[in-house]
């Protein structure tokens, strides 16, 4: 009772809730994957999977912009029969690719996705972490964790019982062990300058100093390659290179095991992007404004949030107006159906429009927190805590985002490299230069006089 | 025998990162058309929106018509005797009409077997045979609708053909009266 008691509500809704932040990769996966295949189509010229479409009864056909290709394929996966070649260790085989998917649901853990919520509520003050988990520990959990997903590979190749498999286990496991060296050395450059392991505070010395990317530029670029090779996605994909290996480690599965693999890849890249973002790019802080900044100006800040957001839902609209008229000139037999999909798609951007709008004034003209007192004490501090972590919230996706496409633009432009050349740039470079990074990070600091 | 040396790389070339950020530069250029100049992809979205053909095209054959309606065909077999996959049939009758000796009874072309090649259309004496009706997907549930018969290959509108003269001689096109009276006589 007593531990039920030292908090308040709100603080266990809070608290609780967070654990709501787990799934974050899971719902990545549901982005990244028409962002990679629509991605790649338009690198190559191509128009991308546009055709499936659900047929709504009175009103037309929808595609959602090819979205629904992906629900199809995702329905098609999860319909199909499970089977397990002979002689495989039948066990073994069916847990694998559970792994790196189990492993999705607890690597985020220590992820700060808003700065710390401080607020006063029922008299006195009350801080909540960002993080799931505020452990001082932080990125060595996060990284003991996601380098868990090996196994997956390393079982799925051994159980298989296929010499195609067992060689792509192989390589994803020295792969993943050689790069997690390279990545973690990196990393420590970083640390160092911020002083503590806790990813909270790390984004709170940028926040306060610079970005990573400024004071580790070379650091960024080392991580950024480790952290691609360490998923083993393109060009560092030799442990499923298909001229060689069929499919690597997951030659022998098929239906919603393959599925469960391809999905634990896109997570790892969800998380690796937003440790990158953590790292170097300042993590959820704003760039150029402090949180204390933003807090005093609470209204306003989050104007400009519905401002932007208004802009993006009016650039959508001057897409669909072009491509409707275009379209309409075409003597092309179905155009009628998208233009009617298109109207549906017009009247939700302007709706959104009006409400951001809307909110925006509201919020510029309304919403002032120091004037927000009610029975006594100022029960906006907790408004304000919440509108904080909304903007730091969408500021943290906004910059894994990008770095999720530079995933894709990486896989879709480079060639893959040679085994060899993947582990002499491992070993014999990345290496090297974050260890020099690391040491020159050192001198600098002890002669500037950090701590 | 030409011996051409290739350049070394240099060493810029050589890092590999500043090359491959040229080349991430390319594709970025390409993702931004598509997704900021989706329509002017070069790719057609097909069944729906159909490529332009040219009337140059081999395509699916027609046979030309004389003004009375009858087939211009007067079953000589030059075609089918060019023709390097033997898949056109013909078998020939008595004509109607006293001026000219024979007419097709039976002109059957296997688009199966056919290769698409243009030689029928050239052999023709009396140009009767012509490949430019854009027809470029044959689809059918079995192989006899692919042997496209005498009716399927002179049932054609001239309105489809509005630049060419001898299309619009033919029953429904607009020199087909003027034609009629040069031609002279109805079939009875």
């Amino acid at each position: 009772m007593e531990i039920i008691e030292s908090k308040t509500w709100v603080e266990w809704l809070i608290t609780i809730g967070k654990f709501a932040f787990c799934f974050v990769p899971v719902l990545y996966i549901l982005l990244l994957i028409p962002m990679e295949r629509r991605g790649a189509g338009f690198m190559q010229d191509r128009q991308g999977p546009n055709r499936s479409y659900i047929k709504i009864p009175y009103f037309g056909k929808i595609r959602l912009l090819g979205y629904v290709q992906n629900m199809c394929d995702g329905t098609k996966l999860f319909f199909k029969e499970m089977f397990a070649p002979k002689g495989a260790n039948k066990f073994l085989y069916y847990v694998a690719p559970a792994i790196p998917f189990a492993i999705v649901f607890l690597s985020p853990c220590v992820i700060p996705w808003f700065g710390p919520m401080v607020f006063e509520w029922g008299g006195k003050s009350v801080r909540i972490a960002g993080s799931i988990v505020d452990s001082d520990v932080g990125v060595l959990l996060l990284f003991g964790l996601s380098s868990l997903s090996a196994y997956g590979a390393v079982l799925a190749g051994w159980a298989s019982k296929s010499k195609y498999s067992f060689l792509g286990a192989l390589r994803t496991s020295s792969m993943t062990i050689s790069y997690e060296v390279c990545l973690g050395l990196s990393m420590m450059g970083i640390l160092l300058l911020a002083g503590s392991f806790n990813l909270t505070d790390i984004v709170n010395w940028q926040e306060h100093h610079a970005w990573g990317i400024v004071v580790q530029p070379v650091a960024f670029f080392c991580f950024l390659i480790a952290s691609i090779a360490e998923t083993g996605r393109a060009p560092f994909d030799v442990a499923e290179g298909e001229p060689e290996l069929v499919a690597g480690y997951h030659t022998e599965y098929g239906a919603m095991q393959f599925g469960l693999f391809y999905m634990g890849e896109y997570s790892h890249i969800c998380i690796n992007s937003f440790l990158i973002a953590t790292l170097f790019l300042g993590g959820y802080s704003v760039p150029f404004v402090t949180t204390e900044t933003m807090q005093a100006h609470m209204g306003g800040s989050l104007a400009i949030l519905c401002g932007v957001l208004a802009f993006l839902a009016l650039a959508f609209l001057h897409m669909i107006y072009r491509y409707s008229a275009k379209l309409a000139k075409r003597a092309q037999s179905n155009r009628l159906e998208i233009l009617q999909e298109y109207k549906l798609y017009k009247l939700i951007a302007w709706l959104a429009v009006v409400v951001f709008v809307a909110l925006g004034a509201c919020a510029w003209l309304f919403y002032n927190p120091a004037n927000f007192v009610v029975n006594g004490f100022a029960v906006g501090s907790l408004a304000t805590a919440v509108g904080t972590a909304l903007i730091h919230l969408l500021v943290l996706v906004v910059k894994s985002v990008f770095f999720c496409w530079v995933w894709i633009w990486v896989r879709w432009t480079l060639p893959r490299f040679r085994y060899d050349h993947v582990m002499h740039l491992g070993w014999k470079i990345i290496l090297n230069i974050a260890l020099i990074n690391l040491v020159v990070t050192a001198v600098i600091a002890k002669l500037v006089g950090g701590n | 025998m030409r011996v051409i040396k290739q350049k070394p790389m240099t060493l810029g070339e050589r890092l590999y990162i500043f090359e491959a950020i040229r080349g991430l530069w390319t594709t970025l250029k390409h993702a931004a058309r598509g997704l900021f100049c989706y329509d002017s992809l070069p790719t057609i979205s097909y069944p729906e929106g159909q490529p332009e053909v040219r009337n140059t095209y081999r395509a699916k054959h027609r046979l030309m018509l004389r003004p009375d309606g009858t087939p211009r065909c007067v079953a000589c077999g030059m075609c089918a005797a060019a023709c390097p996959a033997h898949c056109i049939f013909i078998e020939a009758t008595q004509s109607d009409d006293p001026r000219i000796e024979k007419r097709v009874m039976r002109f059957d072309i296997d688009h199966l077997t056919c290769v698409f090649c243009g030689l029928c259309v050239e052999a023709c004496p009396v140009d009767a045979l012509r490949m430019d009706t854009k027809v470029i997907s044959l689809e059918h549930r079995t192989r006899d609708e692919f042997v496209s018969s005498l009716f399927d290959l002179t049932n054609w509108n001239p309105a489809d053909y509005p630049d060419d003269k001898q299309s619009q001689m033919a029953p429904g096109g607009t020199l087909n009266k003027q034609a009629l009276e040069t031609w002279g006589m109805e079939v009875k």
